[in-house]
C-alpha cells in the first residue's frame, strides 16, 4: 500500500459534463451540465434520492461509462480520449470498485475473489497471493481466507469486496451504495473501513449513498437532484436534512 | 489461481449441467468415430473374405439369369486360368420349414480344393465329398446353427428344382465365411436325368486365375468369349465382387455420415444454448468483471476456453469410449467366427484426430456467440440493467 499522501491538488475534475441514454423510445437525461472536484486524499459522497443521477456520476468517475458532454479528467487522464479497452486497462490500475451487492465469485474462496484484478497484471501466482492475503488482514479477514462467499456473513462479503478494491493499490476507490445491502452494525464497520483506507493509506474514496450515516464518516458531499448537481441553497437544505438523520457529530461539509 | 483455475471453477459451478452437456458431445464424438471407422472396417472385412485370384463369372444381365454350363469347360481351356468351378443354386429347405434358411449350392466338387484352396477345408473331408454323390460340405456357422455334425444325414427339398435330395454331411468349411451348404452337382444332375430333365446351366463361374498378374487379362478373355452369345458375361474379382455387394452399405454409411455431422450440429445448438443459460446467469459478475479491469478479449477468452475445455475434454472421453469398444469388439470378435470380420474396425490415429477436432470445432462454435455478446456489451449498459 502506498503511503498517505493527501495533497490539494483534485484526483477528480468533472467540467461540465452531461450524461444521456436512450431506453426503449425515450431519451433519459441522467446527469446535466455537472462541474465538480474531489481532492486527492478525501472521502466524498454523492448522495440524493433513486434517479437523481449519483450513480451516473460515479460510473463517469471510474471510467465505466463516458460522458456525452463535457469532460472528465481523474488522476491527470482525460478519461474522454480512451476507448473501451483503453479504460479497462484504465481502471485495473487506477480505480477499486466496491458494490452493494458485494459481487463476488461464488465459486472461489475468498482469497482468490481478492486476487481476481491481480490475474491481469505480470505478478507471480506467489506474489498474487500474498498480496491478496495482505488485503484481506488490512480489512479484518485473516481468519476467513479460504472460505467461499457463501459461508460468509454480508459484512464479511463486503469486506472481501474492499479488500478487492484495494489489492491492486488504485489511487481511487469507488462505493456504489457499500452499506446497502447491511444491517447498521455492518454498515458502520464498512463505513469506518473505508474511512481508514483513506486516512492510513492516503487513498481517494468515493461512494454513493442513500445512508443518513455517511456524513459521519466522508468529508465531503455531493447532493444530487434529477441529474442536477445542486447548489447554495437548494444544497444546503438537503444537507440539513440528512443530517438531521444521521444521529450524531456529522464531519461532511455540503459542497 | 490463474486464469485456467478460473475457468475450471466457472465449469464446475453446475457439475449437473456441465456433465450432460460433457456427455452430449462424448456421445456425438464416439458415434462419429464409429462411423469414421466403418469404410476402413468394410475394405478389411472384404480383403479377410475375399480373394484378388479368384474371379466371379456371372450372367451380364443379372445374378438370377444363368448360363451354359459348358462355359466351365471352355474357360478353363484359357491361358492363365488355374481351374473353374461351376455353381448352381439349389435353394434347398427342410420339409418342416419350407422356406430356405441358409444359402446352399451345387458344386462341382473336385474343382473346390483348387479353386478355394483358402478355404483350407480338411483333406479327408474334401476326399469324401468327392467319392460320395450324395456328400455335402458345410459352414461351421450352419453346423453349429444345426448341431449337426459330421456323418449326419439331413434331406432337403430344392424349392426350384422338383427334386429332394437326401445328404451326408461329409465336412465342414472351417472358417468364418459364408454359413454356406455345398452339394455335388453330379448328384443334383443325375437325379434330374432320372427324372428325364437336364441341369446344364451355371449361376455364377469360379475362375482361380494361376497369377495375379494375369486377372485383368483372364477376365478380359472370359468376356471375349461369350460376346454376341445368348448369355454374355460379367467378370470382376472376388474381392470386387463383394465390394460391388457392400456398395449399398457404403450408401447407407454415407447417410449415416450426413446424419451425425447433423447430429453434431444439434450438439452444437445444444452447447450453444447451455452456455448461452450459463453466460446469462452470470451476466452480474462478468459486469463486475469488466468493470474491474477485465478486458474485452480477456472476457471472450474465458468464455470460450470454457465450452473448449469442457468439449475436449468430453471428445477425449469419446474417443477414449470409441477405442474400448472398437477394442472389446476385436477381442470378441477373435474369438467368434460370425464376428471375426468386425475386428476390422479400428480407431486409427486418424480418427482419433478426427474426433478430437470435432470436439474442439463443438466447443469453439458454441462457446462462440455467448461469448461474443458478453464480451461486447459496454459495462455501464450491464451494470445498469443488473444492479
Amino acid at each position: 500500500m502506498s503511503e498517505p499522501s493527501v495533497g490539494r491538488e483534485p484526483l477528480i475534475r468533472l467540467e461540465h459534463v452531461s450524461r444521456r441514454y436512450v431506453r426503449g423510445v425515450d431519451e433519459v437525461h441522467a446527469l446535466e451540465d455537472c462541474s465538480l472536484e474531489v481532492s486527492q486524499g478525501r472521502f466524498a459522497a454523492f448522495m440524493g434520492p433513486s434517479g437523481s443521477g449519483k450513480s451516473t456520476l460515479l460510473n463517469l468517475v471510474s471510467g465505466i461509462d463516458r460522458p456525452s458532454d463535457g469532460r472528465v479528467f481523474v488522476s491527470g487522464q482525460l478519461l474522454n480520449e480512451l476507448d473501451e479497452d483503453e479504460l479497462a486497462a484504465w481502471r485495473a490500475r487506477h480505480v477499486g470498485l466496491i458494490f452493494q451487492f458485494f459481487n463476488l465469485i461464488p465459486v472461489l474462496s475468498a482469497r482468490d475473489n481478492v486476487a481476481l484484478p491481480l490475474l491481469l497484471s505480470d505478478l507471480s501466482r506467489a506474489e498474487r497471493t500474498r498480496r491478496a492475503e495482505i488485503a484481506l488482514r488490512v480489512v479484518g479477514l485473516e481468519h476467513r481466507v479460504d472460505h467461499s462467499p457463501r459461508t460468509l456473513s454480508g459484512g464479511e462479503q463486503q469486506r472481501v469486496a474492499i479488500a478487492r478494491a484495494l489489492v491492486s493499490d488504485p489511487d481511487l476507490i469507488v462505493a456504489d451504495e457499500p452499506t446497502g445491502d447491511l444491517d447498521a452494525k455492518n454498515a458502520e464497520a464498512t463505513l469506518d473501513l473505508l474511512r481508514q483506507l483513506k486516512e492510513e493509506f492516503g487513498k481517494t474514496v468515493v461512494m454513493v449513498t442513500h445512508d443518513p450515516r455517511a456524513l459521519r464518516f466522508v468529508d465531503q458531499v455531493f447532493h444530487l437532484d434529477k441529474g442536477l448537481l445542486l447548489e447554495g441553497e437548494e444544497a444546503r437544505r438537503a444537507h440539513d436534512a440528512l443530517a438531521l438523520a444521521a444521529g450524531g457529530p456529522v464531519r461532511a461539509r455540503e459542497v | 489461481m490463474g486464469f485456467v483455475g478460473l475457468v475450471w471453477a466457472n465449469l464446475l459451478r453446475n457439475p449437473l449441467r456441465s456433465l450432460l452437456t460433457a456427455g452430449a458431445v462424448a456421445l456425438a464424438v464416439l458415434l462419429v468415430c464409429i462411423l469414421l471407422t466403418m469404410p476402413a472396417g468394410l475394405d478389411a472385412l472384404i480383403s479377410r473374405i475375399a480373394s484378388n485370384t479368384r474371379i466371379s463369372v456371372v450372367n451380364e444381365a443379372g445374378l438370377v439369369y444363368t448360363m451354359p454350363y459348358a462355359y466351365a469347360r471352355k474357360i478353363r481351356a484359357l491361358p492363365g486360368v488355374e481351374d473353374a468351378m461351376a455353381q448352381m443354386w439349389f435353394g434347398g429347405a427342410f420339409e418342416e420349414e419350407g422356406r430356405v434358411t441358409f444359402p446352399n449350392f451345387a458344386v462341382e466338387a473336385d474343382r473346390v480344393e483348387t479353386v478355394f484352396p483358402d478355404w483350407n477345408i480338411a483333406p479327408e473331408g474334401m476326399a469324401d465329398f468327392r467319392r460320395y454323390r450324395d456328400g455335402a460340405i458345410v459352414g461351421r456357422e450352419t453346423m453349429k446353427k444345426y448341431g449337426w455334425k459330421i456323418g449326419d444325414r439331413i434331406t432337403l427339398r430344392s424349392t426350384i428344382w422338383p427334386v429332394a435330395l437326401d445328404l451326408r454331411i461329409v465336412a465342414e468349411i472351417p472358417s468364418d465365411r459364408a454359413p454356406v451348404l455345398w452339394l455335388n452337382r453330379d448328384y443334383l444332375e443325375q437325379t434330374l436325368e432320372a427324372m428325364g430333365r437336364k441341369l446344364g446351366i451355371a449361376g455364377i463361374i469360379w475362375v482361380k486365375v494361376r497369377d495375379p498378374k494375369d486377372v485383368n487379362s483372364v477376365m478380359l478373355r472370359i468376356e471375349e468369349l461369350t460376346k454376341n452369345s445368348d448369355a454374355e458375361t460379367s467378370t470382376q474379382t472376388e474381392k470386387s465382387f463383394f465390394s460391388s455387394f457392400f456398395g449399398s452399405l457404403e450408401g447407407f454409411v454415407t447417410i449415416l455420415m450426413t446424419v451425425t455431422v447433423l447430429v453434431s450440429l444439434c450438439i452444437v445448438f445444444i452447447a450453444g444454448n447451455t452456455a448461452s443459460m450459463a453466460v446469462r446467469e452470470r451476466a452480474g459478475e462478468i459486469a463486475v468483471l469488466k468493470a474491474i479491469g477485465f478486458p474485452r478479449r480477456v472476457i471472450f477468452s474465458m468464455l470460450v476456453a470454457e465450452t473448449l475445455l469442457l468439449a475436449s475434454l468430453a471428445g477425449a472421453a469419446g474417443v477414449g469410449l470409441a477405442y474400448a469398444l472398437t477394442t472389446a469388439l476385436r477381442e470378441v470378435a477373435a474369438g467368434s467366427a460370425q464376428l471375426g470380420p468386425l475386428g476390422g474396425f479400428i480407431v486409427t490415429r486418424g480418427v482419433v484426430i478426427e474426433g478430437l477436432v470435432l470436439s474442439l470445432a463443438i466447443g469453439a462454435l458454441a462457446g462462440f456467440v455467448p461469448a461474443f455478446g458478453a464480451a461486447r456489451r459496454p459495462v455501464a449498459e450491464t451494470l445498469r440493467e443488473i444492479f
